[in-house]
């Protein structure tokens, strides 16, 4: 009890030091199976967020024919236990008013839940339950799989799916970024054969060491501890570690090109081969702040392409924090098929142009306070705070991670951009999609 | 005394900016500016002026500033301008950090009150537009397309952003008497939220006093066609499943004393990407037909992209929807004939006690969570303006607190029905789909797993149920005809 009120006082009460980007207390607590729990009390009123971020995603999908499985699989955990089969779930998350679903990407499994705070037992008890105990039959297996082909047939209709795929596909080699969370469409018909797969995945990765509990809200961490612990304190160890492919060094640019059977605007996608986030937060941030610079609403480079020659009507990208090394991704969506080598042409030239000068240090100082304002502006709820994190706990497991990110951006110079973007914009990391409208031939 | 009637007419008259005022400890400052007008009020032939104005207001520049100014200024507060225009309201939305308020404000209001009508903006936005039209909702997202096509065929109303050929003939003199006839006063609510400092709301307010005064803008709807048998329209376009979205008009909005009755009903039966949903379970959780079906008494556009609905998007006519997202095209007859048979059940069978109990139980805490932002709050409070009725979860709350099972299921017979229904499908092989609606052969299912005996049986049902329909009833048209 003493050391929690210590750390909240610590970390100044829900009112954090002002050079601190997270501007709440929180407990930080692991119970001895290597589960960790992370409560953030906030002042918004009766409702809790309850966020369970496993760091398992589709990086983990290494054997061949498995790509989407950890997708999939986040499906079948809504396929019940003996305890607690669907209906009874629920049943006990409608009781409480909750709004509930979950989500998958290449590095982690969220399932979130954000509820009238006095559900917080029973939903504790729920979903520890599954976590601990799915137990699902053949048959839902099966069933289960075509909802996961159906999500897929939604999506394809929307060119950007298949942009990226084709992006990843030819970008790497080996490494399991290869394949897009979503998975390739051959594997996803396979899915409903693979019921053993489903239970080996399960048996490896589902365990308290890769899933941190983060619960935002209207709280007691004391509280909060208690009951975690009697409810996910029974959970197992003894996570397999996955044998992940090692990408080799690119050693040249590389292209392709997707033809798109139905009309659309043209496409391009450009990505440079970069570290991982945990590998080098330094390298990362500076990352993030070149993007910012270099294709943020307020650069020439958008003024130029969006609102002077109006060549484009989407511009964006950056860097995004991976387990493993990814891309730093441009996308370029254009009104004329004609323009693709010229709006290409001033992408490469402007990140080239962050090797050859040093970045105006005015310019440094908005972007830099673009991203301390916007993170600021995305706390207005709970919920938020929760999703905010989500994504640093699943490659970090601390929230303590975001204020390094933050005192990170506050310390770069221009000189230190100019180095990273000398290290990473090279022309053999680079991988360039394009995507037009071609009818097919008849 | 002549006079005096006169007089006390005209101040009744006199147009009055309505202001919502939650002053709070937030930071972060929440700006609302919805005015009662939108797409319903775009004259004829110039379809898509509503939201162009709205998008020149919030995405352009002002007199003094072009666009590109307004960027610098607000990117190193990470602050932004919103808008959103439906059929009867257009709103503009704006937040900021309490650091940055006084430049913030400044520059938005020269935005919305002194705004810069530059070619270089028309274009722009009306590109975007114009894609939003003829990319994003024709070929690139299939379950919106079958949804603003309902709507278009029900209604007899445009999309809420106009159409392509009045949008390419649209000048800035249109935008700007829609502006100065629309933007007023008598139109305006004005809601703001957080840490402002005392008499900012009032200086808000009278700053906007410099708009026109202006009239109510609320126009009569289009009259509704009578319904009198089911139609069926397929969409015929590139794609790989079958989506649908089929209903009604209803004669419910909140304004009407069974919404909190229906609400309940349709949270039971098909409430937005929740998995609780009786039709959810039905099509997607026992037979995987697909990714999700669900049901809604309110227009709810970019559901695909989102949990909650966004507010302001108000009407004085709503319709009673299925949404089916894409199934298969061998299994689409099938899925048709399922979600009528889930719907009969919902018209004959209603609720049972249980399952109202469970539902009520449910509402009563969920509602809150749609106010979990204060610029939902603001959204929900302008809304409960609009129809007349109080704070929305607390309306909500206190009025299903009050209801049985039977009111339930007497609003659901009084405003649903299992006949005379709309029925939009997007579907590549339009003229197969139609051959097999026509037809009425039998649809059986086969699955990749044993089903229960119940389930077998109801298939059985389900694959013969009889749609009785008449060429006549069942078109195919071209995309490329909609929001032409």
């Amino acid at each position: 009890m003493r050391t929690l009120l210590t750390l909240l006082l610590a970390a100044g009460a829900y009112a954090a030091p002002p050079s601190k980007i997270f501007p709440y207390g929180y407990d930080l607590y692991d119970l001895p199976n290597g589960l960790r729990l992370l409560t953030i009390p906030t002042d918004f009123p009766n409702i809790v967020s309850l966020y369970t971020v496993v760091s398992v995603g589709s990086r983990h999908e290494v054997e061949p024919g498995k790509s989407g499985f950890a997708h999939f699989f986040e499906h079948c955990m809504f396929r019940g236990t003996k305890r607690f089969p669907p209906q009874k779930w629920e049943a006990v998350m409608k009781a409480a008013g909750a709004a509930t679903n979950a989500y998958t990407s290449d590095d982690l499994t969220v399932y979130h839940a954000t509820f009238d705070k006095s559900g917080l037992e029973s939903i504790l008890d729920l979903e520890a339950d599954r976590f601990q105990n799915l137990e699902y039959s053949e048959s839902a297996f099966r069933t289960e799989a075509l909802a996961v082909n159906g999500e897929y047939n939604k999506n394809s209709s929307e060119p950007a799916q298949q942009l990226i795929e084709k992006l990843r596909a030819t970008a790497f080699d080996r490494h399991t970024y290869r394949h897009t969370t979503m998975g390739f469409l051959a594997d996803i018909k396979d899915m409903p054969n693979q019921f053993a797969y489903s239970k080996q995945f399960f048996d490896r990765f589902y365990r308290p060491e890769n899933v941190t509990l983060v619960l935002a809200g209207d709280l007691d961490p004391k509280q909060v501890r208690t009951m975690v612990e009697k409810y996910w304190g029974p959970w197992k160890k003894g996570a397999v570690a996955p044998q992940i492919p090692v990408e080799p060094p690119q050693t040249a640019e590389r292209k392709a090109h997707v033809p798109w059977p139905t009309p659309t605007l043209p496409w391009m996608m450009i990505g440079y081969k970069v570290p991982a986030f945990a590998e080098n937060m330094r390298d990362a941030a500076a990352l993030d702040l070149i993007a910012s610079l270099a294709l943020g609403r307020n650069s020439p480079l958008y003024k130029k392409l969006l609102l002077e020659d109006q060549t484009n009507d989407v511009l964006q990208g950056g860097y995004e924090n991976h387990a493993d090394p990814f891309l730093f991704l441009v996308y370029a969506r254009l009104k004329k098929e004609t323009d693709l080598p010229a709006v290409q042409d001033a992408i490469i030239s402007t990140l080239n142009g962050f090797k050859d000068n040093l970045v105006d240090a005015q310019r440094l100082e908005a972007v830099k306070s673009n991203l301390r304002y916007s993170f600021a502006l995305g706390l207005d709820n709970s919920e938020a705070i929760a999703a905010n994190l989500a994504g640093f706990i699943a490659l970090t497991r601390t929230p303590e991670t975001l204020n390094q990110v933050y005192d990170l951006y506050a310390s770069l110079t221009p000189e230190d951009l100019r180095a990273v973007a000398r290290k990473y914009f090279v022309a053999s990391g680079r991988t360039i999609v394009t995507l037009t409208h071609q009818k097919e031939a008849k | 005394m002549k006079s005096l009637i006169l007089l006390l007419a005209t101040v009744t008259l006199l147009p009055a900016i309505e202001l919502i005022s939650l002053p709070g400890q937030s930071p972060i400052i929440n700006f609302r500016f919805v005015f009662r007008c939108g797409s319903l009020n775009d004259p004829k032939g110039k379809e898509g002026a509503a939201a162009l104005t709205a998008a020149l207001l919030a995405r352009g520049g002002s007199r003094s500033t072009p666009y590109s100014g307004i960027i610098e200024k607000f990117y190193p507060m990470a602050a932004s301008v919103d808008d959103q225009t439906d059929q009867e309201m257009l709103t503009i939305t704006g937040v900021t950090h309490v650091d940055n308020l006084e430049a913030y404000y400044s520059t938005l209001r020269d935005m919305l009150l002194d705004p810069g009508w530059r070619p270089e903006d028309l274009k722009r936005l009306r590109d975007d537009q114009l894609t939003s039209l003829r990319v994003a909702l024709r070929q690139q997202n299939d379950e919106e397309l079958g949804k603003e096509v309902l709507y278009n065929v029900l209604l007899g109303t445009a999309h809420p952003n106009g159409t392509v050929s009045a949008l390419e003939k649209l000048t800035l003199a249109d935008l700007q008497a829609f502006y100065r006839q629309h933007l007023t006063q008598a139109n305006l609510t004005i809601a703001l939220a957080g840490n402002y400092p005392a008499g900012f709301a009032d200086r808000v307010k009278k700053d906007f006093s410099r708009l026109p005064a202006g009239r109510p803008s609320a126009v009569k709807r289009p009259a509704l066609r009578p319904l009198t048998q089911t139609r069926v329209t397929i969409v015929k376009k590139q794609t790989r499943a079958v989506a649908y979205s089929l209903g009604f008009p209803i004669a419910v909005t909140r304004a009407h004393p069974d919404f909190p009755a229906l609400l309940l009903a349709n949270t039971w039966f098909g409430p937005h990407r929740s998995s609780t949903g009786n039709l959810y379970q039905r099509m997607r959780e026992i037979r995987g037909l697909n990714y999700g079906d669900y049901s809604y008494l309110e227009y709810f556009p970019r559901g695909m992209f989102q949990f909650e609905p966004d507010p302001n998007l108000a009407r004085r006519q709503q319709i009673f929807q299925l949404w089916i997202r894409p199934v298969e095209p061998p299994t689409a007859h099938f899925a048709l004939r399922l979600a009528l048979h889930e719907l009969d059940r919902l018209v004959e069978k209603g609720l049972t006690e249980s399952d109202f109990e469970e539902t009520r139980a449910f509402l009563a805490r969920n509602v809150n969570l749609l106010l979990k932002t204060k610029a939902n709050e603001l959204g929900y409070r302008i809304d409960s303006q609009f129809y007349g009725i109080g704070e929305y979860p607390a309306y909500i709350r206190s009025a299903i607190a009050k209801l049985t099972v039977d009111d339930v299921n007497r609003a659901i017979k009084r405003h649903l029905r299992k006949d005379r229904l709309e029925i939009v499908a997007v579907a590549q092989d339009a003229e197969a789909l139609q051959k097999a609606l026509l037809s009425d052969a039998p649809s059986p299912m086969t699955y990749n797993s044993p089903k229960l005996a119940d389930i077998v049986e109801e298939d059985k049902l389900v694959s013969t149920r009889k749609l009785g329909l008449q060429p006549a009833q069942v078109r195919i048209v071209p995309v490329d005809r909609f929001f032409e």
